[in-house]
């Protein structure tokens, strides 16, 4: 009889939950229809010839497919000169300081959170309690500061000088190696001993290797943030810009002539990497990047 | 050997380093002298780099910066203390008889320093006030079980991972940047035409693009918490003839505290870090206090302005920041009793 009851109640209820859902899908996919339907856009239009983008004015011919798909946009956007560059020199601006400074980052990152994982040294608390300090509090306007002081050290419009700031050991990367390499037993490390491994044997051949998986996470997703980078190639690489920052100039220089196809295609260009990569790790960079909560 | 934790949160990180301690190997203290000496060496090593490069970047140019706030340095470049007269001069900003502030349109004028921290402010308010809600009910929806809900997770997450500089650009071709973009034949054909060129419409367009590129970002955080609350919970709560509504209040909320204290940290902090939006924009008056900086070093800026945007943003740091760490702590206190 309760039993029943119950059930009653929860057929009742049942309707009124489900409208809900049903609201919210609708609106989930409007949303998400509105976050693909800009670049699809720009897809379609990439392949619009100058010629006809500019005589269209009403908003089917926008949508319409192109009278004669024109692929020669990519290849003249790869060439065409942007003050100086061209978008072929800022792919490889771009993945040159993407490779780089992944490695340096990565690398840095592990060293100092293996350190401060495994050994006992003084002032280790202090270091840790700094790293968390500075990732925590917002101290803002110190660019001024950090502008004359790569200047100072002759690091600025340098590539060294953009990767020196990459390689910051002490951010997000940091705590989760910490926890990575925290997790590995030291018996481990003790066993590679007795085989008379060295400090550097055991960290390289025995817990690098072990840590394979949070350190590929690292890497996948430092890549993304360095390659979207805006701020500091802009600020410290004037004059070798990489696609972040030469986008930018692109839509300025190609507006004023109405190329505007020309623009989508180095758009659609700068997304098609970060596009591959996230298809691939698509599970491992949702994970981390909500695990690392305020990164970027 | 133990899964690695991903999740592992900032706070517990800081409690385990403790427990490490005991972990490491110790030596016994007579013998220790040379095998510690090796250890000692060994983290000497791997330290070095990072510790330099993070006293460098954050410790001398943070002091640095403080330094630079009080400096005034002339056109030649020679540097002189200037006690607090950068810090005056922002707060003559601040009266529209001095800088001649900005023009609404109508008549009226605004202080160009006080637009700035309407503009400043707008963002964090926004994020807490619509943002936060909004994503707080759209995980609720999503948690629940809905046709689709992994496609939505994927498409969700892209503004994370498609960079500012293309995302503003897509979102701007749509509305304001064209006549191409569909927003602007929408509105055409109401009869109607955003004017793009004075404040507030300047700020406002941004705030619109900031809840729709964050969206995403704050359900998929949020609905990974609401994943971890024991299903048990809802169903009980269910038998026991509880609303939706209900539900959402007295369970979901408190459970996933934690999560919406972080979020309503990270809203106040924009407050202070916001830049790269407004400046992409390239709107008129929609400035940040960050942006304000940016802009102030990028290019165009003048060197002899620097120590001014030093004391700019140390003025407004020491403000706000020990706002934000207070407010942190105060409504962390709600629900503390709650652990999820």
């Amino acid at each position: 009889m309760e039993n029943t009851m119950t059930k009653q109640k929860k057929r009742n209820k049942k309707p009124i939950l489900s409208i809900g859902v049903w609201i919210a899908f609708v609106i989930f996919a409007l949303y998400s229809i509105s976050l693909l339907f800009p670049f699809i856009w720009m897809l379609l239009n990439s392949f619009r010839g100058v010629e006809e983008w500019q005589h269209i004015t009403t908003f089917d011919q926008y949508w319409s497919l192109p009278t004669n798909w024109d692929f020669s946009n990519y290849a003249k956007i790869l060439k065409t000169d942007i003050n100086g560059d061209n978008l072929l020199s800022m792919i490889l601006n771009s993945l040159i300081l993407t490779i780089l400074g992944t490695v340096v980052n990565v690398f840095f990152s592990a060293c100092a959170a293996y350190a401060v994982a495994k050994y006992d040294f003084p002032g280790k608390k202090i270091l840790y309690g700094l790293a968390i300090f500075a990732m925590v509090v917002p101290i803002v306007g110190t660019l001024p500061a950090q502008v004359k002081f790569m200047e100072f050290l002759h690091l600025n419009d340098t590539y060294i000088g953009v990767l020196f700031l990459y390689s910051g050991a002490f951010g997000f990367n940091f705590i989760l190696l910490h926890s990575a390499f925290e997790s590995i037993s030291w018996n481990y490390a003790e066993a590679a001993q007795m085989d008379g491994a060295g400090h550097f044997q055991i960290f390289f051949k025995v817990m690098i290797p072990m840590c394979k998986g949070p350190i590929i996470s690292c890497c996948i997703l430092q890549a993304i943030t360095l390659w979207n980078d805006y701020s500091t190639p802009f600020l410290f690489l004037q004059s070798h810009k990489t696609l972040a920052v030469g986008l930018q100039s692109i839509q300025n220089e190609l507006k004023l002539t109405g190329n505007y196809p020309l623009v989508f295609a180095a758009i659609i260009i700068s997304i098609v990497p970060v596009i591959v990569l996230y298809s691939l790790f698509q599970k491992k960079i949702i994970e981390n990047t909500v695990a690392g909560g305020l990164k970027g | 050997m133990e899964q690695v934790n991903n999740a592992e949160s900032t706070v517990t990180a800081i409690e385990k380093v403790e427990e490490v301690k005991t972990e490491s190997p110790k030596p016994a203290k007579k013998k220790m002298s040379k095998k510690r000496k090796k250890e000692l060496i060994f983290v000497a090593i791997l330290l070095a780099y990072p510790v330099i490069q993070f006293l460098l970047t954050w410790i001398f140019v943070n002091s640095y910066s403080i330094i630079l706030a009080f400096e005034n340095v002339s056109l030649e470049g020679k540097v002189t203390f200037a006690g607090l007269k950068n810090f005056i001069d922002i707060f003559k900003q601040f009266d529209i008889n001095y800088g001649g502030g900005i023009d609404l349109g109508n008549g009226t004028r605004l202080s160009y320093n006080l637009m700035i921290v309407i503009n400043s402010f707008a963002y964090g308010i926004i994020t807490i006030f619509i943002s936060l809600p909004l994503a707080l009910i759209c995980s609720y929806f999503l948690s629940k079980k809905m046709p689709l809900a992994n496609v939505f997770r994927v498409i969700f997450f892209l503004p994370n991972i498609i960079s500012v500089v293309a995302l503003v650009y897509a979102f701007k071709m749509q509305t304001v940047d064209s006549s191409a973009g569909l927003i602007y034949h929408f509105l055409s054909a109401l009869g109607m035409k955003v004017n793009i060129d004075t404040w507030p419409n300047t700020t406002l367009i941004v705030l619109v693009y900031c809840i729709w590129a964050g969206l995403g970002y704050n359900v998929l955080l949020l609905s990974g918490a609401i994943g971890r609350i024991p299903n048990e919970l809802f169903e009980s709560a269910q038998m026991d003839g509880a609303s939706s509504f209900k539900q959402f209040t007295k369970i979901m909320i408190p459970m996933v505290w934690p999560t919406v204290v972080t979020l309503v940290v990270l809203g106040l902090t924009s407050i202070l870090t916001l830049y790269l939006q407004p400046v992409l924009f390239d709107l008129n008056n929609n400035e940040t206090i960050a942006g304000t900086i940016f802009n102030g070093v990028s290019g165009s800026g003048s060197k002899t302005m620097y120590p001014y945007y030093a004391a700019f943003g140390l003025l407004f740091s020491f403000v706000l920041a020990p706002a934000i760490l207070y407010i942190r702590k105060v409504i962390s206190r709600k629900y503390s009793d709650t652990d999820c």
